[in-house]
């Protein structure tokens, strides 16, 4: 790109970025929260610990008084800390294809390792659970980790909305999966002697969604414009829906950065300095954990993503006052539904009116090596966002966790030449 | 001429009585090796299971053909792909099969009330009724074909048969009407009789890991001096190792037999599976085991380490390959497999 073309934000790089929201820095209490319980719960012998899954309803557990460990979250820190290529790298040599899942063979390689809690390592539970909504990779990994830390597993088949599938279908799905919860209830009371607790539970739920909806309200601040909050700092914010849903320092997190944000929201600042906001961006897929930065790279051009189907996809409305079968039916449908594994064309419907609702002028969408189910349909999403909503989409191969498959200049080129064609398509 | 439903799927995962019950001809949708997958290549990137990219390829060029097509859940392959087939597969009949991942009771349930939908489906598209003696007659039909499959697989121990001819009958009786298919069969399992013994310059091996559904493959373990005398896959043992029950509701046992046969990667069970291979191994005294895994077949490539550390444990030789989606000879892969011949000969 010649100076004369670039884009003017692109001609004010270096001088245009992230202000961090005041209370971001709170995040370290929730997080110290969660992390001294986990460790608490795995050295008392009578507290049980879970290993568990993105998609799996965390309430649930939390009702039957099991904490829950997440690997995915856990091999997230390990790339944050730079120690996802050694992990992944270790469990290659122990035969994993390098075609397989990044977080996978981190949390394989780390539990091989024994690393420290710091470097992504986990500790052994009593039991493991988790789905195949989202992926085959998390009931694969778990099995393979439950044999070989001999840990008893239990997996939740939920059958697929594909695209078409009718309400009546959808109702015998979900009365598989209701099957499924006593399933599941029998299997912890054999293996841990705990029994569902429904007032625990139904605690559980309600504070769950004072968490979502305090991150609903948040993504609907982020429709201003300039958007008060972006996906720079949504990544690392969002760790308390996935990890500790039901729990009040997650809560209180959020209020404050709420405030925050509600504040800057009146006052019509943005989160870039200056309110210089030039693009706004929709981002599809999973950040790059090891590489933080590139979201504030995008910053220093004037592109803010104010809005990412991966942190909104933990937000869903959770069931509060209906009764007990009811409940266990809503949250099985919520387990089969949720934004990250939409099909297609709920996919498409949801992408066009996102875009439209928060004045999106692009798409970047991370076709992740990693995650084949949620890069499946891109090509047809991609062109469809084009035609029909008329903004520019760009497909960026990538991986969620292995820094190996990052390549910083192809990266830089790929971004500044579609922000220049959103400049020229704005100019059109 | 009878009209044919074709189906994808990952494993053995589609009930293709029920197509024979409503008067079709169940068509497994292999891919062709031998085609580009440029066409598929438009809608799915090239880091997918080629196999499920070449199905496409070959449902875009023939569901004109066809009268219909059925997806059956397996892996994510099956489920994701089937919205882009949705979009650009020209068919009037497009049905989603959730076979289910587990095989406990309400898994059982939950597979006969599916049976019941693409039954309920069938009948309100065609304008038929599938009864209950229909698929009586189809399980049975199935199960002929099933058993002469059996005795076939069952001399490979025993005579000279290439590995060629064990996947080409194989896969004829995937695609060909039903009556067909077990005249077929039973023509090749007659040719038999006269067939000399099992080669003294060959070594038996079992054969593991992502389905082969090119012959192609095959010639090269024959080139490397191994014979496949058992194996695991979904073109393969998984297919007629076990029967339909031919007492009682003939949906019911169905949904049993769908959920009973060997475990492949792409269900729950890993524990299963590898059962299944020792007691294979222990059963035919093989040695040898071959475990190779399709580029980018995820299901296959996760279970491996583990199977293979078992079959290993109980004494097994493996070697492990991970192979292209093509017809060529890979000289690297037969290096390895020639090497593991040699090894094997001096152990």
């Amino acid at each position: 790109m010649n100076k004369k073309n670039r884009p003017a934000a692109a001609q004010q790089a270096n001088e245009i970025r992230v202000d961090v929201l005041p209370h971001a820095k709170d995040l370290r209490w929730p997080m110290t929260w969660y992390f001294l319980t986990g460790k608490l719960y795995s050295l008392l012998p009578w507290k049980k610990t879970a290993w568990t899954c993105a998609g799996f309803p965390v309430e649930l557990l939390l009702g039957l008084d099991i904490f829950p460990l997440h690997p995915e979250n856990m091999a997230t820190v390990a790339a944050a800390q730079k120690q996802s290529q050694r992990l992944i790298e270790h469990a290659e040599g122990m035969g994993y294809s390098r075609d397989l899942c990044s977080y996978c063979k981190t949390n394989i390689g780390a539990v091989d390792l024994e690393v420290s809690l710091k470097e992504g390592g986990i500790a052994r539970p009593d039991i493991i659970t988790c789905t195949n909504t989202i992926c085959d990779t998390h009931w694969k990994w778990f099995q393979i980790q439950a044999e070989k830390l001999d840990v008893p597993i239990f997996v939740f088949d939920c059958p697929k909305i594909v695209s078409g599938t009718d309400e009546r279908t959808i109702e015998g799905y979900i009365t598989y999966m209701v099957e499924q919860f006593y399933s599941f209830f029998e299997f912890v009371k054999e293996h841990t002697g705990r029994e569902p607790n429904i007032g625990k539970m139904v605690k559980a739920a309600e504070q769950s969604e004072q968490l979502s909806a305090l991150w609903r309200e948040i993504f609907e601040y982020r429709k201003c414009v300039p958007a008060p909050y972006s996906m720079a700092e949504t990544s690392a914010s969002f760790f308390p829906m996935v990890v500790m849903p039901g729990v009040k320092s997650g809560i209180r997190f959020f209020q404050k950065i709420r405030d925050d944000i509600k504040a800057r929201a009146a006052q019509g600042r943005g989160t870039l300095s200056g309110g210089r906001e030039q693009y706004r961006l929709m981002f599809e897929g999973i950040p790059f954990w090891y590489r933080m930065r590139f979201m504030y790279d995008l910053a220093r051009y004037g592109a803010v993503v104010v809005y990412e189907p991966y942190t909104f996809s933990f937000a869903p409305d959770k069931p509060v006052g209906l009764s007990y079968t009811e409940t266990l039916r809503h949250v099985a449908k919520i387990m089969m539904d949720r934004p990250y594994s939409y099909n297609l064309e709920k996919r498409i419907a949801y992408f066009k009116q996102v875009i439209e609702e928060y004045r999106i002028d692009g798409v970047i969408l991370h076709e992740n090596l990693s995650c084949r189910p949620s890069s499946t349909g891109m090509i047809d999403l991609k062109n469809t966002l084009q035609q029909e909503c008329g903004i520019p989409v760009l497909i960026i191969n990538c991986d969620m966790n292995d820094p190996r498959v990052f390549s910083e200049a192809q990266m830089k080129t790929r971004i500044e030449s579609f922000l220049e064609i959103m400049e020229d398509h704005r100019n059109t | 001429m009878m009209k044919t439903i074709a189906y994808f799927e990952a494993s053995h995962d589609m009930p293709e009585e029920v197509l024979s019950a409503a008067g079709f001809v169940p068509r497994k949708i292999f891919g062709n090796v031998h085609a580009s997958n440029d066409p598929a290549d438009q809608y799915l990137q090239p880091f997918f299971c080629p196999a499920a990219r070449s199905a496409l390829t070959e449902a875009l060029s023939l569901s004109g053909q066809w009268e219909g097509i059925v997806i059956a859940q397996g892996c994510n392959a099956t489920n994701r792909h089937y919205d882009v087939w949705k979009r650009h597969v020209k068919t009037p009949f497009l049905h989603w099969f959730n076979t289910p991942l587990k095989n406990d009771e309400p898994a059982v349930r939950f597979m006969k009330t599916e049976l019941w939908r693409l039954i309920d489906a069938i009948n309100r598209h065609f304008g038929i009724v599938v009864t209950d003696d229909m698929l009586a007659r189809a399980n049975h039909e199935s199960n002929a074909i099933k058993k002469q499959l059996q005795v076939f697989s069952g001399l490979r121990a025993k005579k000279d048969i290439a590995n060629r001819e064990y996947l080409e009958i194989l896969m004829k009786t995937m695609i060909l009407p039903r009556a067909e298919a077990l005249t077929e069969i039973q023509a090749a399992v007659d040719g038999l009789k006269n067939r000399g013994p099992f080669p003294k310059d060959k070594k038996k091996v079992l054969l593991t890991g992502s389905d082969v559904t090119y012959p192609e493959l095959m010639d090269l373990f024959d080139e490397a001096g191994l014979r496949v005398v058992r194996d695991d896959l979904s073109v393969g043992e998984r297919y007629f190792s076990t029967l339909i029950p031919e007492t009682g509701d003939p949906l019911e046992a169905l949904a049993r037999h769908y959920l009973s046969t060997p475990r492949p990667a792409t269900k729950l069970g890993m524990r299963d599976r590898i059962r299944y291979l020792e007691t294979a191994v222990a059963a035919s005294g093989l040695k040898a085991v071959i475990s190779q895994n399709l580029k980018f077949c995820e299901p296959f490539a996760y279970d491996a380490v583990l199977v293979n550390e078992a079959l290993k444990a109980r004494g097994c030789s493996v070697l492990h390959a991970e192979r292209e989606y093509t017809p060529q000879a890979d000289n690297q892969l037969l290096n390895r497999l020639a090497a593991f011949t040699e090894m094997v000969e001096s152990s």
